[in-house]
């Protein structure tokens, strides 16, 4: 009975760990996915000055076509797009606001990110022929700049001699990601019709997004591409955006963290336990000594019921909390109430949690480490028994 | 030839503040085939005696020579090893694991020395039918009584082939009848396998089988008379 209580304990502890670990993976990995998909992508490049200064005039050196051919012949990536990027300010009838402004080539830009498929049905549509020149804006802009779709916004910049320039832009669609803030600042502009106006040469860009088919070949990637072309920048998500990078690198730690406590904790009770059955089968034990079993083979004993209790707990906690995961990161759960709140910080509020088959490995190896760490006090305690007193406990 | 020599044994503990000397220079010798009780009142020594012969506990001073070793000089481990391979014990209590049957009871000890699996089962069965439980050996001791569980203990006791079998107050928990049994059954091996075996006991009807009585006071041999059998 009390072996059961304890199994039922570390069942439930390790269903609640998995369960809060998957909640918070899920949410770190939406979060990087969403913008990775959406903001970063995996690789951009960049003229190094261009970082350091933001200003138009830093292009991406002479060697464009070049670049653009070698990207294009390198398996590993799964589409790259050039973009103009630079900061204005966008005008309507009723209000103005600072705005960075994405000069983009739409059909190259759709197989970079998904900001084309996150414009809902009566929204417009991603760069359809229009009418004058097309922008795409987030939701946050177009209420704050109180639009709506097919209205004009006057996108006002510098040019690449530093004259003021600018020009009008009919709204075509109108996305809204789960991040607000990133909606209220970003506005895609088709390329071809930004660079006249910037002065600058056709085919321009500032920034190159790359995709890649794999997310771990990023650093490979990354090195072949700076040393074909080494007077340019080129950065991974992580160092586009430190601050994601660390949360998706911390986020592995402090699950592992987390779960070690929760085990911590377990293994106090599976203590408990084994104390209490080397208390009860201290006459046993005594026989087992005075009969010949050596000090091994007991130590082994205890640590194997020990590591059979957390085990046996520890896969039932575990199959629970796969079985929990798959359900909800099928349904997701929607934290709709905290929503805008979600949204500032750039998260999306319906959860959709996730763990990979390394954690559950790694978990299980957790979880028969505890069960042999609780044991050893256990045992000691056991081998400590004087045969010739233990035999006559009652 | 001896199978046992205890030369001069001593042994003290500490009760409280006050000393109290267990065994006060004792000298015995057992030969193979030996039937002996150890008696005496509570307190004369008979337990720690036969902790001391079973490698149980350590003598303050003295030696207790089985065969040629002597077992107070080996260390733990050698003696834990020394104990496997040349001492059966039987406890008061019985002190059989609960959750194994009877036959995998006396199966244990066997597995614990190492003997195959075949001439485990074999030895087992033989042994738990010629203490006349060949009817019970899948019954776990729950459902055996007090003399039963008893006879099973003396069959784990010959289990590992011991030079001799240490018994410490086997009856004390058994009704007249089951201690009969045991006793006939004890008397058996010794009669018929040469079987050793060295009691320690209150019980009259252990002392009228023995074929030895040792009577203990103080920690000393007092009387140690062979009965002509």
């Amino acid at each position: 009975m009390r072996s059961l209580v304890v199994v039922m304990a570390i069942a439930l502890g390790l269903l609640g760990g998995v369960f809060s670990s998957a909640v918070l993976k899920g949410t770190s990995d939406q979060r990087v996915r969403e913008a990775v998909t959406r903001e970063t992508s995996h690789i951009q490049i960049h003229n190094p000055a261009f970082i350091e200064d933001n200003d138009v005039r830093y292009l991406v050196d002479g060697n464009g076509k070049k670049l653009f051919t070698a990207l294009d012949t390198m398996d590993m990536i799964a589409a790259w797009s050039p973009r103009v990027k630079f900061m204005a300010m966008a005008g309507s009838a009723n209000a103005g606001t600072g705005v960075s402004v994405i000069g983009i080539d739409p059909e190259k830009e759709k197989h970079v990110t998904e900001i084309h498929s996150l414009i809902c049905d009566t929204c417009g549509k991603w760069f359809k022929e229009s009418r004058g020149m097309p922008v795409v804006v987030g939701q946050a802009l177009a209420k704050k700049l109180k639009v709506r779709l097919n209205s004009k916004i006057v996108l006002t910049f510098q040019d690449m001699q530093g004259n003021l320039t600018g020009g009008a832009f009919r709204i075509c669609g109108i996305y809204r990601t789960s991040n607000s803030v990133f909606d209220e600042m970003n506005v895609f502009v088709n390329r071809t019709d930004i660079i006249p106006l910037l002065a600058a040469d056709t085919g321009s860009c500032h920034e190159i997004a790359v995709l890649l088919k794999d997310p771990g070949d990023a650093g490979m990637v990354k090195q072949v591409v700076k040393n074909l072309f080494p007077s340019l920048l080129v950065q991974d998500w992580k160092e586009i955006d430190p601050l994601l990078g660390m949360l998706n690198d911390f986020m592995d730690l402090w699950l592992y963290l987390f779960m070690g406590i929760i085990l911590l904790a377990l293994a106090f009770g599976i203590i408990n336990t084994m104390l209490m059955a080397i208390l009860e089968r201290t006459r046993e034990l005594g026989m087992l000594a005075a009969i010949g079993m050596n000090k091994q083979k007991i130590f082994i004993l205890i640590m194997l019921e020990s590591v059979f209790l957390s085990l046996t707990g520890g896969i039932i906690g575990i199959i629970l909390g796969i079985i929990l995961t798959i359900y909800t990161n099928h349904t997701g759960i929607n934290l709709g109430t905290f929503a805008e709140g979600f949204e500032k910080i750039g998260y999306n509020p319906i959860l959709y949690p996730s763990l990979n088959l390394v954690f559950f490995i790694n978990l299980t190896l957790m979880v028969i480490a505890a069960g042999i760490l609780a044991s050893v006090y256990p045992a000691r305690r056991a081998l400590k028994l004087k045969p010739a007193e233990a035999i006559r406990i009652d | 030839m001896s199978i046992i020599s205890i030369e001069d044994l001593k042994k003290s503990y500490r009760d409280s503040e006050v000393a109290v000397q267990a065994l006060n220079g004792i000298t015995l010798k057992f030969d193979k085939g030996e039937f002996a009780a150890i008696v005496g009142p509570s307190g004369s020594g008979k337990t720690t005696l036969l902790n001391m012969i079973g490698g149980l506990d350590k003598p303050d001073s003295g030696g207790i020579m089985i065969g040629e070793v002597d077992i107070t000089k080996l260390n733990s481990r050698k003696l834990i090893d020394f104990r496997l391979k040349n001492i059966g014990f039987v406890f008061q209590s019985y002190n059989l694991i609960p959750v194994l049957t009877a036959f995998e009871n006396v199966e244990f000890i066997m597995n614990l020395q190492g003997v195959k699996r075949e001439e485990r089962q074999k030895r087992a069965v033989g042994l738990l039918e010629a203490v006349g439980l060949g009817e019970r050996i899948h019954s776990r001791p729950s459902k055996l009584s007090g003399g039963q569980q008893q006879r099973v203990a003396v069959a784990r006791s010959l289990a590992s082939r011991p030079r001799f079998i240490l018994a410490d107050e086997p009856t004390a928990n058994l009704d007249s009848v089951s201690t009969q049994n045991l006793l006939e059954i004890m008397e058996k091996l010794n009669h018929e396998e040469q079987i050793t075996f060295i009691f320690s006991t209150h019980d009259q009807r252990v002392v009228n089988k023995a074929h030895r009585v040792i009577v203990l006071e103080d920690g000393k041999v007092v009387n140690d008379v062979f009965k002509n059998v």
